[in-house]
């Protein structure tokens, strides 16, 4: 093995050791002092933050050209362990609030940012099918961290069930594109597309059913019905880390894979995404709008967000406005990746201390108690909505508007309108924090607090200044994807 | 190939009709062993495919630790051998609708693929594939990556199942 | 094809015998029952409580970690087959294989998978 190979994915391997290491010094940490375990996990994360970082720029391929180390690797890494480092400040606290402060968390949560972050470098289809099981598995147990109590016990089973459903689809979709081009790395599926070796009809099924899988894991509908019972019945620290990373692992394969493998298909797929993209957003939003629990209300929301993305996948047929496109989907990660792990982290402090489910309604006086959780969940959910000037209404600024770029003005009409629907469940929860009576307590653990107060400030910066991240997203794509 | 073929004809027959009976007969146990004939059938077909290694390894992690789990998992439940509840619920007709859908979209279009009726008889097959194997996952130019992260793999699948299976005594230890 | 000839005779062969001793016991033997020759066989006590009644979790937990611990020996076939060849570059890629697990195994030990109280 020559070391250069190794040294592409020198992020990976070190988060992987340290998460094995991790799990080990655990064991010998007594009872009182687990905080250690929870930051050395952080440590972990920031390390392989710094090691992926001085990736940028530089693009190389390793393993027999099984991984690549591009910008767009980076940028989604970089996202991966934010979103790690964030989940573990807001776990730390509400796990032992809850009575759950299970160590395992920590290591578990490594495996699967290390999961993610290979997804985001995969160059093949069998890399692509590991990763999504590396990133999954922990994942699952994540969700199953609270048993026995009942919900998070259903969340569990119910995500794993349907989760090795989808990377069934995935097998079988693999298999069958090696059948039709004789190959699994995405470079060489797209030779044998180029050269019209490949057996098309074959391939396109294999394609499909890809499409299918990963659908599930960023729950587009109609393959969002595990989200609302597993984002519910998990602990909310691990449905926010869930929420942006499962999802935007999922959209990094998608990109990956439907961008760099087969762009030529791009035409026939963009019916499919077009429809996949409007249901969800219509679906995700308007399902929504009944939930009594803020835990389900945020799980539809996310299918909604994941519908609007799925919009930036239509157009990569028409190759002006692919690069434009894929950006504006990588800047809408980003924004609904701060502004999802900001929610949860309010909910993770309002949560009651059974670890039971949290309504609407427990959010009510919430401005009075704690001013100043109420007022970030108040950008978080602005955000969301997409007001002006935060962050979320740029992000979908831009992915409207490469929609109506790609000539899909009605998709982007779907997307306006159901947004529109979004604002109603979105402000009543202002509402309650703001014009009811106080009912609400929460959690005053330092930690907390300040991670929702930045990632609030976070969502207003990215929001006054728009374009920085739009062009670091148009940075991650240069030297690699389309 | 006339033996091939009378012997995949068997095999295909006892695979399916395994098949069927595991998602359709009233005990759990049943289902569980039906299971176990409808693996041996996939190491046959694994033979005829000329894998022997897999062949190998279908018979002692499927049939020899995967069955023997489903077994536990089914003596774990309540009523493991009186379970004889409703086979379907309301979704049943549902569901059956979208998988023959999906079954036809695939036969069909598998179907027209030229490839399907001019499959190239008995390809020259390297009668060392276990060597192959051995050589291509240590070669870092071959499938050296996957096997190291399977490896991790297996490694999150321990914790988490040990995780999930210790007996958790509700609220007693966190309180 | 023909190599697995012997293996197909073994079945049958194992096969057979089972069914033909079957048949042979049931048509030649005495058959007098009583009530309590009619009794589950429990190593000869005399069996108490339902014959269904649950197991414990801990079972299931051996059957996990056998299961694990049986893919990773699959894994070390094709490896040992070609040991010689692949010399102490393959050593270390299988050392570091077995080490990740390794690390499973100390934790399931600490954590007291292995025991059975």
């Amino acid at each position: 093995m020559s070391l250069s190979d190794l040294l592409i994915l020198l992020p990976q391997a070190f988060l992987l050791v340290w998460a094995s290491l991790l799990l080990l010094v655990d064991l010998f940490i007594s009872k009182e002092r687990k905080v250690i375990t929870a930051i050395l996990g952080a440590a972990g994360l920031a390390i392989t933050l710094g090691l992926t970082s001085g990736q940028w720029g530089s693009r190389a391929t390793g393993f027999n050209q099984m991984v690549v180390v591009d910008n767009f690797s980076v940028f989604l890494s970089g996202l991966f362990t934010l979103a790690g480092l964030v989940a573990i400040v807001i776990a730390y606290d509400n796990m032992r609030r809850t009575g759950i402060h299970k160590t395992e968390f920590y290591s578990l949560l490594l495996f699967s940012v290390a999961g993610m972050m290979l997804m985001s470098a995969a160059a093949d289809l069998i890399i692509v099918f590991l990763a999504l099981e590396l990133l999954s598995i922990p994942l699952y147990i994540l969700a199953g961290l609270a048993v026995p109590r009942a919900g998070s016990a259903e969340g569990a089973i119910k995500y794993f069930l349907l989760g090795a459903f989808a990377s069934g689809f995935v097998l079988y979709g693999t298999a069958l594109i090696f059948g039709a081009t004789q190959g699994t790395s995405l470079a060489g599926i797209m030779a044998s597309i180029q050269s019209g070796t490949a057996e098309l009809p074959l391939l396109v099924i294999g394609a499909a059913l890809l499409l299918v899988g990963f659908s599930f894991k960023v729950a587009a509908v109609p393959f969002h019905m595990w989200t609302p019972d597993v984002y519910q019945g998990a602990p909310s620290p691990v449905t926010g880390f869930m929420s942006i990373g499962a999802k935007a692992a999922g959209f990094a394969a998608l990109i990956r894979v439907f961008s760099l493998a087969f762009p030529s298909l791009a035409g026939q797929f963009a019916p499919i995404f077009a429809v996949l993209a409007g249901l969800t957003m219509v679906v995700g939003n308007v399902a929504a709008v009944s939930q009594v629990s803020i835990k389900r209300m945020l799980a539809y929301s996310s299918i909604a967000h994941a519908g609007y993305i799925l919009m930036a996948l239509v157009p990569l047929a028409d190759p002006s406005v692919a690069a434009n496109s894929t950006a504006s989907a990588l800047t809408y990660l980003v924004v609904y990746g701060i502004t999802t792990l900001g929610a949860w982290a309010v909910i993770s402090a309002v949560e009651n201390a059974d670890g039971g489910d949290t309504s609407v309604r427990d959010l009510s006086g919430l401005a009075r108690q704690h001013p100043w959780l109420a007022a970030a969940m108040t950008f978080f959910m602005l955000s969301f909505t997409g007001i002006p000037p935060l962050a979320g209404f740029w992000g979908k600024f831009y992915l409207f508007r490469t929609a109506i770029e790609g000539g899909y003005t009605t998709l982007a009409i779907i997307g306006l309108l159901s947004s529109l629907v979004s604002a109603w469940y979105y402000l009543r929860v202002i509402v309650m924090m703001y014009f009811r009576e106080s009912e609400a307590g929460a959690s005053r653990a330092p930690s907390i607090q300040i991670a929702a107060i930045l990632l609030a400030l976070a969502v207003l910066v990215l929001g006054l200044f728009p374009s920085g991240l739009f062009q670091l997203a148009l940075q991650a794509l240069a030297n690699g994807v389309s | 190939m006339i033996l091939d073929q009378v012997i995949f004809l068997i095999t295909a027959v006892v695979v399916l009709t395994a098949a069927i009976l595991v998602v359709s007969v009233p005990k759990m146990i049943h289902a569980a062993l039906w299971l176990i004939l409808a693996l041996a059938g996939i190491a046959v077909l694994f033979v005829l495919l000329q894998a022997p290694f897999f062949a190998v390894v279908q018979v002692i992690v499927y049939i020899g630790a995967i069955a023997v789990l489903v077994i536990f998992a089914v003596m774990l439940t309540r009523k493991a051998m009186q379970d004889d509840g409703p086979q379907l619920n309301r979704y049943s007709v549902l569901a059956a609708a979208v998988s023959l859908m999906l079954f036809a979209v695939l036969t069909g279009m598998l179907l027209s693929w030229d490839g399907a009726n001019n499959l190239p008889v008995n390809p020259a097959v390297n009668p060392d594939t276990i060597v192959n194997l051995g050589e291509s996952l240590t070669n870092p130019q071959g499938f050296l990556l996957p096997f190291e992260v399977a490896s991790i793999l297996l490694l999150a699948a321990l914790v988490g199942a040990i995780y999930i299976g210790r007996e958790h005594r509700a609220g007693k230890e966190e309180e | 094809m023909l190599e697995y000839l012997p293996l197909v005779i073994l079945i049958s062969l194992a096969a057979g015998l089972a069914v033909l001793v079957v048949i042979l016991g049931h048509s030649f033997g005495p058959h007098r029952p009583t009530a309590k020759k009619g009794l589950p066989y429990e190593s000869g006590m005399t069996p108490y409580g339902p014959g269904t009644r649950r197991m414990s979790v801990r079972y299931y937990l051996v059957a996990v970690l056998f299961i694990l611990f049986d893919i990773e020996v699959v894994f070390f076939l094709p490896w040992a087959v070609m040991f010689r060849k692949l010399g102490v570059f393959g050593l270390v890629e299988m050392l570091i294989f077995i080490g990740i697990l390794l690390v499973g195994y100390v934790y399931a030990w600490k954590k007291g998978a292995l025991e059975w109280e």
